[in-house]
């Protein structure tokens, strides 16, 4: 019953700030910063009620971990997020709508990971899609809303036409039950249809053109819950595509591609190509937003790797992932967003040296990073080891060339707002600006602190995990009490977090015990013994990795592949209106006698 | 993890600084040889750094002095982790993937610091040295994936000790030939030598990241070299010619394999930073990959062996 | 400039001296036409790195500037510039008679006459352009003069900050110039 009352009082609340907002714009921010913190506790007190299933209306409910993981896991994403937005609606064209679809999308997500029937999961997908299709039309373009739509459409009819398609099969519309009894061709088509709008979500090659229009043009609060939180939707439909279906066993006398079935292993290599796609295009990027939204693609892809390997060490690797990467990216997105604050712009050519002026922007920024390009002791080391592991358990050499593609890739592209934006010269209408205020620091503080907690401490949400696996009938991953054992060695993070420090402690004192450097300028720096003065034309942003981006930079965009396609599908619709639809009264007549004629021979053979 | 797993570890760091600095010392004097001249003493290397370490310094900001202890700290870590003919100062860490990613951190630390000092030539010497890993470390990590499938662990005290007792025959670079040779040429890239230094490229980009080093942080520098160089010979050591049994045979080959990838780099021009990407992803990348699929799917060299 | 040797060095910097001395980086940047000397020196027949001294990129990390011939006012303004980034122990050495007493140019309007007016001189090595030999010499003197604590002229130049200043700016009027692109 707990979980009728979040979602009561997350739909009222909505309603309410809509309403607030227009009296008063900050206090309409500060209904959704209450709201979604509210819904984030009620959760974390939901898991003692795992097990049990009630109704409300036509809508039926199941309290599982797998749904209590994932909706944790987006309402932190969204009340992180939450207490950026009375900054911004000053700037907002329409706020009250904001807040109203903010909260109402929050509320889809919570009831959509606990739907215990298709119908319930395709309603609250759908209020999801509609309410932020909105949002993200309050940001810089109206075209990335068309390009989210349509893309959520594709994915979202191809589900509904393969729930209908199980359903005229097995006759159930509940979860556990509706693809039973499924077999070949039928198997097949239900599968890929069905796993198309995960696809769609999460941004898997070739379904990934939405992601940096939409991220790169949403208003600077919602593109964190956009990366963080929405791309996860797809992740559960992908683990209710192999868990619920159930692909291994139905797909068991397939031909096995290095030990798992045809399907299964195409949607893993669309993976691994969303994965090298990601990482190659986030490299070019000019604005740091973009660069963040394709960084979300190649995670995506790390994402269904690990999911659809559903084995002991990969699954977990997976779905620890999830968590790594909706707290990472959530953190570099509202970094950004604090330094668009500051100062107007995130295309990182015309911003530098922002560390002197908002350290602790850094600070979250650096650690978000860290976490994201898989580097110990953060969080994001500890998934990717758990992938790289379950790769090499079964051998799948291509796969894992992209994911270590991918992984050292991505340093690259992460490197470079923290060089553009926060390293480097400092420009001159810069030099004056002030960090930003502790209601804002506040969450950057906390996903960071939650950064190293999983990192340092993994444990903690890996024994989730393995609930989750012994739930669907896995054998989960083996935990001793501090360390990760597999079949190819074992990870302890928490020793190799002190061997870290110790480390730090001795380079620390070497540095301490010499004597104290002398501070100097900025500009006070090696120009080949030339008189520089202006700040600007020493800052190396634009173009960062001109050498590499070269060999690939003509490559064709797949936006353009859908171009070309609805230019096609254009052309024959004008074939279409030319042969019917025309003015010339003789082809009127030639098509009525053609009718006519065919009439009369089908009724003379009748 | 008790109080002497740390001793341990600093008397490891203690005696790699003290082996590597004289082995880089007296490769210094090869270098040499092969130009017709005499060349520094053996001991000249430390003088260096001893020399940095006494200077002044000047500094750039907070994140200027602390990238370059966190490179350093990160480094020194990673050092502690690798084993020494089977001696571990902490024992069972020595996963391979965790020893490349803890490199990472030196990188960026290092990266940090450099792009901190705000001269344009410090972040093209990163850029250029980010590419470089991407180049280099996509045709080693493939057959180090296969060899991981096939021995089936990642331990680099286990892969060394499955190596040895057939002498010569038992090397991975014997096994698996092609991948031997893909791990050479990684080593020159991983190392930093020519034809795979334009990153440093002292001429070119003014020394790259260490442009505004001076005194201390050079010093650091140059500590911080010693300690990667033997992180990657050690790595390429125990993963692909055998670790060693003893101490003095693990001193002897590692000798032998840093001498020999610095006569290598010691005839060689430069690469620009796309030229050295598009050698990487020809050749030994081909290379890498039929290495890998006659290893996972026939087990030659490994389960079909002497 | 006079150098007296009054050795109250503590037992750290004799310690730190004989580092510096042993291990010399010069900054790549030669002034002059005495520069044609330096590769000779730097390559395989004299060979400089046997005495420790090799070739370093930027100022910041250099330890000895090595002024190699005359120096007109536009290049004293860079060689102030590059001498003020060098880190302390810095030493410089002085090539030729025209830094000595202006040389062949000592009646040109746009070269200076004498270097140790403007810039502490630690040794000078006389000729017109020295030849390789009598370099290797110069820089066997400098490594002594080192050992022994006799090369401060990085300590004359902080502790007589205002005479080299009044100096420049008599002679150049302005060292660090905006040209007419900029402000």
């Amino acid at each position: 019953m707990n979980l009728a009352i979040i979602l009561a009082v997350t739909v009222l609340m909505a309603a309410a700030s809509f309403f607030i907002t227009r009296i008063n714009k900050k206090a309409g921010g500060f209904t959704t910063v209450l709201s979604s913190l509210f819904a984030l506790a009620a959760l974390f007190f939901l898991r003692g009620s795992i097990g049990e299933d009630f109704a409300i209306f036509y809508f039926t409910f199941s309290i599982t971990t797998v749904g209590w993981y994932f909706s944790l896991v987006m309402v932190m994403a969204y009340s992180m997020t939450s207490f950026f937005n009375p900054y911004w609606m000053e700037k907002m064209m329409y706020p009250g709508s904001y807040n109203f679809m903010y909260l109402l999308s929050m509320a889809g997500t919570i009831g959509m990971f606990f739907a215990k029937d298709f119908i319930t999961l395709f309603v609250f997908w759908e209020t999801v899609v509609w309410s932020s299709t909105f949002i993200i039309q309050l940001g810089k373009s109206r075209k990335a809303s068309y390009v989210y739509y349509v893309i959520s459409a594709i994915g979202s009819m191809a589900t509904l036409f393969a729930i209908m398609l199980a359903y005229s099969v097995s006759g159930t519309f509940v979860i556990s039950e509706a693809f039973a009894g499924l077999s070949g061709g039928m198997a097949i088509a239900v599968f890929f249809t069905f796993i198309l709008s995960g696809l769609a979500k999460i941004g898997i090659f070739p379904f990934h053109v939405w992601l940096p229009e939409a991220h790169g043009s949403a208003p600077h609060t919602f593109s964190p819950v956009l990366s963080g939180g929405l791309v996860k939707m797809g992740a559960f439909i992908a683990f209710l595509s192999v868990t619920a279906f159930p692909a291994y066993e139905i797909f068991g006398d397939m031909f096995k591609v290095f030990g798992a079935p045809l399907p299964i292993y195409f949607l893993m290599a669309l993976g691994a190509i969303s994965i090298i796609v990601g990482t190659l295009m986030a490299i070019k990027q000019e604005d740091a937003k973009r660069l963040l939204a394709y960084s979300s693609v190649a995670n995506g892809g790390y994402i269904l790797i690990g999911i659809l390997m559903l084995d002991q060490v990969g699954f977990a690797g997976g779905m620890m992932h999830l968590i790594n990467h909706a707290v990472a990216s959530a953190a570099a997105f509202l970094a950004i967003a604090a330094v668009a604050y500051r100062t107007g712009t995130t295309k990182m050519s015309e911003m530098g040296g922002m560390i002197h002026r908002m350290p602790v922007t850094y600070l979250v920024y650096l650690i978000a990073i860290i976490s994201m390009a898989g580097i110990p002791p953060m969080g994001g080391f500890v998934s990717k080891w758990l992938i790289f592991q379950g790769l090499a358990d079964k051998g799948m050499i291509f796969l894992a060339a992209a994911a270590f593609f991918g992984s050292i890739g991505s340093f690259m592209y992460v490197f470079r707002p923290l060089s553009a934006v926060f390293l480097g010269q400092t420009f001159t209408r810069d030099l004056k600006k002030k960090e930003v205020g502790f209601f804002m620091m506040f969450p950057m503080l906390i996903l960071t602190g939650l950064s190293l907690l999983t990192g340092v401490f993994p444990n903690i949400f890996l024994r989730v995990i393995t609930e989750i696996q012994t739930s669907i009938g896995l054998i989960p991953v083996t935990l001793a009490e501090n360390t990760i054992v597999t079949a190819n060695g074992f990870l302890d993070a928490f020793r190799v977090f002190i061997v870290f420090g110790f480390g730090f402690a001795i380079a620390f004192v070497i540095f301490i015990v010499r004597r104290k450097s002398t501070k100097v300028e900025l500009m006070d720096t090696y120009t080949s013994a030339e008189f520089i003065h202006t700040r600007e034309l020493l800052h190396y942003s634009s173009k960062f990795y001109a050498p590499f981006e070269r060999m690939y930079g003509n490559a064709p965009d797949t936006m353009t592949l859908y171009k070309k396609i609805s230019v096609k599908i254009r052309e024959l619709g004008g074939l279409a209106e030319s042969l019917f639809y025309s003015h010339k009264p003789e082809k009127t007549v030639f098509w009525m006698m053609a009718v006519g004629i065919i009439v009369i021979l089908i009724g003379g053979v009748v | 993890m008790t109080v002497m797993n740390f001793v341990y570890g600093f008397l490891v760091l203690l005696g790699v600084f003290i082996f590597q600095t004289t082995l880089t010392g007296l490769n210094r004097k090869v270098t040499a040889r092969l130009q017709k001249r005499y060349g520094a003493r053996w001991y000249q290397q430390f003088l260096d750094i001893f020399k940095a370490l006494r200077k002044d310094s000047t500094s750039h900001g907070w994140v200027f002095d602390f990238g370059v202890i966190m490179a350093l700290g990160g480094i020194m870590a990673t050092v502690i982790f690798i084993p020494i003919s089977g001696f571990q100062a902490f024992p069972g860490l020595d996963n391979v993937f965790v020893i490349s990613y803890l490199l990472a951190v030196g990188m960026l630390g290092m990266a940090m610091s450099a792009a901190g000092s705000g001269n344009p030539w410090a972040s093209i010497g990163v850029a250029r040295a980010l590419t470089n890993m991407l180049a280099y470390d996509i045709p080693l990590m493939i057959v180090i994936f296969a060899m991981i499938f096939a021995y089936d662990s990642a331990s680099l005290s286990e892969i060394a000790a499955m190596q040895q007792g057939m002498g010569i025959l038992g090397w991975n670079a014997i096994r698996m030939p092609l991948g031997g040779i893909v791990a050479v040429i990684a080593l020159l890239g991983m190392l930093g030598k020519k034809p795979f230094d334009s990153f440093i490229a002292p001429a070119e980009i003014a020394s790259g990241p260490m442009v505004e080093y001076g005194g201390k942080h050079l010093g650091f520098m140059f500590i911080l070299h010693e300690f990667m160089t033997f992180i990657e010979v050690a790595l390429i050591l125990n993963l692909f010619f055998g670790g060693g049994a003893t101490i003095w045979e693990y001193m002897l080959k590692y000798a032998i394999l840093y001498t020999f990838a610095n006569i290598i780099s010691g005839v060689m021009p430069r690469f620009k930073i796309d030229q050295a990407v598009r050698y990487f992803y020809r050749v030994p990348l081909a290379m890498a990959i039929v290495q890998g699929l006659v290893v996972i799917l026939t087990g030659l060299g490994v389960t079909i062996w002497f | 400039m006079v150098l007296k040797n009054d050795d109250n060095r503590n037992i750290w910097e004799k310690i730190g001296d004989y580092f510096s001395a042993n291990s010399i980086w010069m900054k790549w940047y030669c002034t002059g036409c005495g520069a044609i000397e330096m590769p000779p020196t730097m390559t395989s027949r004299f060979d400089m790195e046997r005495l420790g001294m090799g070739p370093m990129a930027t100022p910041r990390q250099a330890d000895v500037l090595l002024i190699t011939g005359y120096l007109s006012t536009k290049t004293l303004r860079r060689v102030i510039y590059s001498y003020e980034q060098m880190n302390s122990p810095c030493f410089i050495v002085a090539f030729g008679s025209c830094t000595i007493n202006g040389g062949i140019y000592y009646d040109s309007y746009a070269t200076i006459g004498r270097l140790d007016k403007y810039l502490p001189v630690d040794l000078y090595i006389a000729g017109c352009m020295p030849r390789p030999e009598t370099i290797m010499n110069g820089f066997n003197e400098l490594i002594q003069m080192i050992k022994k604590g006799e090369a401060k002229g990085w300590k004359h130049y902080q502790e007589n900050y205002e005479w080299y200043k009044k100096n420049q700016l008599d002679s150049l009027g302005e060292i660090i110039i905006k040209d007419e692109f900029h402000e």
